[in-house]
């Protein structure tokens, strides 16, 4: 059988940095490919020139047969190829309506606005793959996952032949993630052709035919059917197998809880939030987006204070109203978004690292202390290990798993009793990951208590000793990690 | 060298582009004014005049470090002198002129106290309210200039004791004007506020990353505050020097320097979205606007031909950054902040 | 959206309360004749308005050029009436179209090329051409404007006389403001092009994903600005008759400020004709009643400082409650609200 896209010897490089080298690639009608790789590997290149947004350098790309010569997004839309971007690419002020319909009404050059055929452009495509959304509703209101739909259906608004769907998952939740698996075999079912790029690989195993993978801009190897077992692919993503190392826990029982948490409240947020956090611990709080796991940390930093309920560190009673009388009590979050959230890109490595303990550099002057900021900054970056030349580069300059350690880096130079951590790992790759887990456990064996919230239910087994598990805002129950496998917790985690 | 920390080569090859400029433009002048643009009379001038122009051009970068704007800069300085001038009057029985230094010295702290008061409603307006920086220092701007209006009643108020003539056009040390001397302490303490403080630390970082700098431990709201303090604080100085300067306070005097301080601090590489911005490249590109307008204002060119001159100079300054950034100075045209405004507008929606 | 989340309706409310105060201390502030003034007032502005909404829309920063623009096609369509000895308005109104069209494309096609913010590029395009004008001018002023404008300012419709024995009525330039808020509407509701202004408002990198031709709407945005800013020009001539250099610069801020009291977005993707037209109406309502009250024009400035800092704290203030009471988790056993 023909394959509906054919790559054959793509290669790419950006001021002397090779970015793709001789790639070979196919992929069929009816079939899911799952593209993986670490982040930098080039898969993101790879997209860009199948659809049309940059041309090879070298290379021929094949659809039907056909080699494509020059290709541009209108060309490549036209042969039925259509990209659904991680961020999305919606206008959130637009209608839904309008974000479906309007890439196929400016291909179609029309001029006036027909808002009537509009909304019918959309209930079409909203048909085919069954999703029922308000066509007026404001897209910037919607959630992510009925956003994920919006832009799913903006492909189906002209003849889909081959699908790329870039990291479609990395903000969804669970059912959000399962409705779109099952969307996506559908398809499948349909003749498509599908390129489904993903980090997770659970999912890879849920839903591939072939997982095609690259590493340093090369295809380093294919694998299909029984051969997509967890090892193998993360075998073949390395180029090493990974052995995580478990979490145990070194807990003096005399020792008094961290951190003590009583009926803790916050209309429209969570309610009646309880548990103690021991020194040496690492608590999991597991639940689905949405189920107030987000909004309990935020209360406990004072980002988003809590209505009513008591928290104690330490034993004693402590009042947290604001970000400063957390921090002052010893409490540090590491936000779920690097990139938003907790890095300062255009600023230096080094001052991000100081970022929250300027105050403390002054040595009792007005002014900082250069020299004892200097040599925080040497210290904290020899011990994370942080890959960079002059702490004065900027950190957009870093690579994710880097990144990642500067964030973790600026809370650990406060030295806290407790540190919440949400999300550690996104979008960092499997060997840096590794090594964030090594800072956490280290981090708890000295005696401080951890909190880890985390969508994937394998990074949460392996790396704490107890296990909350969170829904519609309360704490349903608590788990005890050594009698609870990956796979238990995935399946209460999506039962709720 | 230390980690963390530039060189003194690594800080001026920053600003080569603009010190090259400078250079290039008193070059020019001196060739068209042959011994009259160089000479020691228009230097003097040309130091007292800098002076109104680079501390309303600070007071906007300070602004700006945070990603806001202060286009109420110039009206805080004109509101500022008319207070000080009305408090005199008051405090004379209407003899400005006659009033003595402890009188003057309430007057200036009145004023002063006038224009913080202003500073701690637009911080409000910002930090609390999260008004838009543009927008709350518009409205400010329209109050003050009517409320500078309504007390003067239009008119132009004049007279004033020699002390108050001598901050701004006397000189103490030898020919160097006072304000000269007062605009050089200023931009000493501000290089200690903003590269060597706490506060400048968090400003620079608030600028870069408003959400980040929340879940860094920094108070936000205050730091803002302290920000719009400062830069009104540095509009009330310059009240103080025009007031010397033009024997009088008038509102609306200088309204167009609103505008010459934004293309200051366009030119002086300041980051208009926050963030990054540097205390020698805003001096540097205040005397180079200054030593233009000088120059030409001596070449007898129509003053009109000077307000078009600034728009071609800030097309210029675009076009050729633009196309030497490319190739051989990126530095600058990220030093100019160029090329940022789409990819920025853009993330910021998506927040 | 509901209409009380619309920060038009909070303007509506404003204007009237502040209409029911001026005519309960002056009843002829109610008077056909003075609404047909303030209508007639409010008109130049109003025409700004509708291109300053388009570029608040197109997202990044505001425009600040449009009243240089004015200026320049003003005097010039005067001067070339003056050349030819007359002509009409129909053709003091193309030449101004087109120049202004011209002028306003420049400042679309540097930002699109350089891409630099909008305000630093407008602000360098109204220095230019505002300094131009005066070099080439002479700052000369000219006050004989010829008989087109006297013509065109001067039709009244429904015209009737006054208690005094003056005639009023409606002034053709409310008229040309309507027509121009139509289009505007037209354009913004009912055209793709429109759609794809509010597309790029929302996010530009999304929007050349789906096709968009950026640099043709930004182009037509920036031209349709500088058009709307001759339009303007013609009718603020027409209206005080006389061609003076620096009699509409001043006024950007003021509707800038007026557009966004209105609803449109500092941030893009977002604001309405109908919006714009109430921040400029308030603005012409307030100035008028100052003058109605017997309270000197100085402090005419003070108030519209005032209604725009209680404007957007109250705006400001509303977002701020409703950021609060949202909802983040359907918390179980929670009593919904």
């Amino acid at each position: 059988m023909q394959p509906y896209l054919q790559l054959d010897g793509i290669s790419k490089s950006f001021a002397g940095v090779h970015a793709l080298v001789d790639v070979d690639l196919t992929v069929n009608s009816g079939e899911i490919l799952c593209l993986m790789g670490e982040n930098g590997s080039g898969k993101s290149t790879l997209i860009k020139i199948v659809s049309g947004v940059q041309p090879q350098d070298s290379g021929t790309i094949r659809v039907e047969g056909q080699e494509v010569h020059d290709a541009t997004t209108a060309e490549m839309i036209r042969h039925g190829i259509q990209v659904i971007y991680q961020d999305l690419s919606l206008m959130p002020n637009l209608t839904v309506a309008e974000n479906i319909a309007m890439a196929r009404t400016i291909r179609e050059g029309r001029r006036l606005v027909n808002w009537g055929q509009m909304r019918q452009i959309a209930q079409e495509a909203m048909d085919r793959i069954g999703a029922r959304i308000d066509p007026d509703a404001t897209v910037g209101d919607l959630p992510v996952g009925l956003q994920q739909m919006v832009a799913i259906c903006r492909a189906f608004t002209s003849d889909l032949r081959l699908l790329i769907l870039d990291e479609p998952t990395a903000s969804l939740n669970r059912t959000e993630i399962e409705h779109l698996l099952a969307l996506v075999r559908e398809m499948r079912g349909r003749g498509i052709a599908i390129i489904f790029i993903t980090h997770k690989i659970d999912e890879v195993i849920d839903v591939a035919d072939r997982v095609t993978c690259l590493r340093d801009g090369r295809n380093v190897g294919s694998l299909t059917g029984g051969d997509l077992t967890y090892d193998r692919i993360v075998a073949l993503m390395t180029g090493r197998e990974v052995v995580p190392v478990p979490f145990v826990a070194r807990i003096d029982p005399t020792q008094a809880p961290v951190l003590s948490v009583r009926n803790l409240t916050k209309r429209h947020n969570f309610a009646d939030v309880t548990f103690d956090l021991y020194p040496g611990e690492i608590l999991g709080i597991a639940g689905l987006l949405g189920s107030g796991r987000t909004e309990i940390a935020k209360a406990l930093f004072g980002f988003a204070p809590a209505d009513s309920g008591e928290i104690r560190i330490g034993g004693k009673m402590q009042p947290i109203r604001n970000v400063r009388e957390a921090v002052e009590a010893g409490i540090a979050y590491v936000p779920e978004n690097r990139l938003t959230e907790g890095l300062f890109l255009q600023k230096a490595v080094g001052d991000n690292l100081v970022s929250n303990v300027i105050d403390d550099l002054t040595g009792g002057g007005i002014l900082i202390d250069e020299e004892r900021k200097a040599a925080m900054v040497t210290q904290w970056i020899d011990a994370l290990s942080i890959k960079v030349a002059d702490p004065s580069a900027p950190v957009r300059s870093l690579s994710g798993g880097n990144q990642q350690r500067v964030v973790i880096g600026k809370w650990l130079t406060r030295r806290p009793k407790v540190l919440i951590l949400n999300g550690p790992t996104v979008g960092v790759d499997i060997a840096a990951k590794a090594y964030i887990y090594e800072i956490v456990h280290n981090l708890a064996h000295e005696g401080a208590g951890v909190i880890l919230i985390s969508d994937e239910a394998p990074e949460i087994v392996n790396n704490s000793n107890r296990i909350l598990l969170v829904r519609g805002g309360r704490v349903q129950r608590e788990l005890e990690t050594r009698q609870t496998s990956a796979q238990d917790l995935h399946r209460m985690v999506a039962a709720s | 060298m230390k980690p963390g920390q530039k060189s003194f080569l690594g800080r001026l090859s920053a600003d080569a582009p603009l010190l090259f400029i400078l250079i290039a433009m008193v070059v020019l002048m001196a060739l068209l004014l042959p011994g009259r643009f160089l000479a020691s009379y228009n230097l003097i001038n040309l130091a007292n005049q800098l002076p109104v122009l680079a501390l309303l051009s600070i007071g906007m970068m300070v602004s700006m470090l945070s990603g806001g704007i202060n286009l109420a800069i110039v009206a805080a300085a004109n509101f500022t002198g008319i207070v000080t001038a009305l408090t005199m009057n008051w405090l004379t029985g209407g003899a400005a002129a006659t009033a003595g230094l402890p009188v003057i010295l309430m007057s200036m702290a009145v004023g002063l106290a006038a224009c913080m008061v202003i500073a701690l409603l637009t911080g409000f307006l910002i930090a609390w309210l999260e008004i838009p920086p543009i927008l709350a220092t518009l409205g400010v701007m329209m109050l003050l200039d009517g409320l500078s209006i309504v007390m003067t009643r239009g008119y132009t108020l004049s007279g004033f004791p020699p002390f108050v003539i001598e901050i701004g056009n006397g000189s103490l040390l030898w020919a160097i004007p006072n304000a000269f001397v007062i605009l050089v302490l200023v931009i000493v303490a501000l290089h200690f506020v903003l590269n060597r403080s706490p506060f400048g630390f968090k400003l620079y970082m608030l600028g870069a990353n408003p959400r980040a700098a929340e879940y860094s431990n920094i108070d936000t709201r205050i730091v803002l505050m302290k920000q719009y303090a400062l830069s009104f604080l540095l509009a009330a100085l310059t009240g103080f020097i025009m007031m010397g300067q033009f024997n009088s306070v008038k509102a609306n005097y200088a309204e167009s320097y609103v505008l010459v301080t934004v293309l200051a601090c366009f030119l002086g590489g300041i980051n208009p979205f926050g963030g990054d911005g540097r205390l020698s490249g805003i001096v540097l590109a205040a005397v180079i606007l200054q030593t233009i307008s000088s120059g030409v204002n001596l070449l007898g060119v129509d003053p009109f031909f000077v307000t078009a001159m600034w728009g071609a100079i800030i097309l210029i300054v675009i076009a050729v950054s633009h196309v030497t950034g490319r190739y051989s100075v990126q530095t600058m045209i990220r030093a100019l902040g160029l090329g940022r405004d789409r990819a920025d507008a853009g993330s910021k929606t998506k927040e | 959206m509901k209409l009380f989340q619309r920060s038009e309706f909070y303007l509506l409310v404003l204007i009237a309360l502040i209409c029911i105060f001026i005519t309960s201390q002056n009843p002829n502030f109610l008077t056909l004749q003075n609404i047909y003034g303030v209508l007639r007032s409010a008109s130049v502005n109003g025409i700004f308005a509708v291109g300053v909404l388009f570029v608040l829309i197109l997202g990044g920063t505001p425009d600040v050029s449009f009243p240089a623009i004015a200026q320049v096609t003003q005097y010039v369509a005067v001067l070339a009436l003056i050349a030819i000895g007359g002509g009409n308005i129909a053709l003091a109104f193309a030449i101004a179209i087109v120049l202004g069209a011209v002028m306003g494309a420049l400042n679309g096609i540097i930002i699109q090329v350089f891409r630099v913010t909008t305000i630093v590029v407008t602000i360098a395009t109204f220095n230019l051409y505002f300094g131009m004008l005066y070099v080439l001018s002479r700052g000369d002023v000219l006050f004989e404007v010829p008989r087109p404008f006297h013509d065109f300012g001067g039709t009244l419709l429904f015209a009737r006389e006054g208690a005094n024995g003056a005639v009023y009525g409606l002034s053709l330039l409310p008229v040309l403001w309507l027509a121009v808020m139509i289009a505007g509407w037209f354009i913004l509701r009912r055209t793709m092009l429109g759609r794809s202004i509010f597309a790029m408002g929302g996010d530009e990198v999304s929007a050349v994903r789906i096709g968009v031709n950026t640099f043709a709407v930004r182009l037509f945005v920036f031209a349709f600005v500088g058009a709307l800013a001759g339009v303007a020009g013609i009718a603020h001539a027409s209206l005080v008759l006389s061609a003076i250099p620096n009699s509409i610069v001043g006024v950007e801020l003021e509707v800038i400020a007026a557009v966004v009291l209105g609803g449109a977005s500092l941030f893009g993707g977002k604001g309405t004709v109908t919006g714009a037209m109430l921040g400029v109406l308030l603005f012409a309502i307030l100035r008028n009643g100052l003058v109605l009250l017997n309270i000197s024009s100085y402090w005419y400035d003070v108030t519209i400082g005032v209604a725009i800092i209680l404007g957007m704290s109250a705006n400001a203030w509303q977002q701020l409650r409703a950021r609060r009471n949202q909802v983040h988790v359907a918390v179980e056993g929670e009593a919904p609200r």
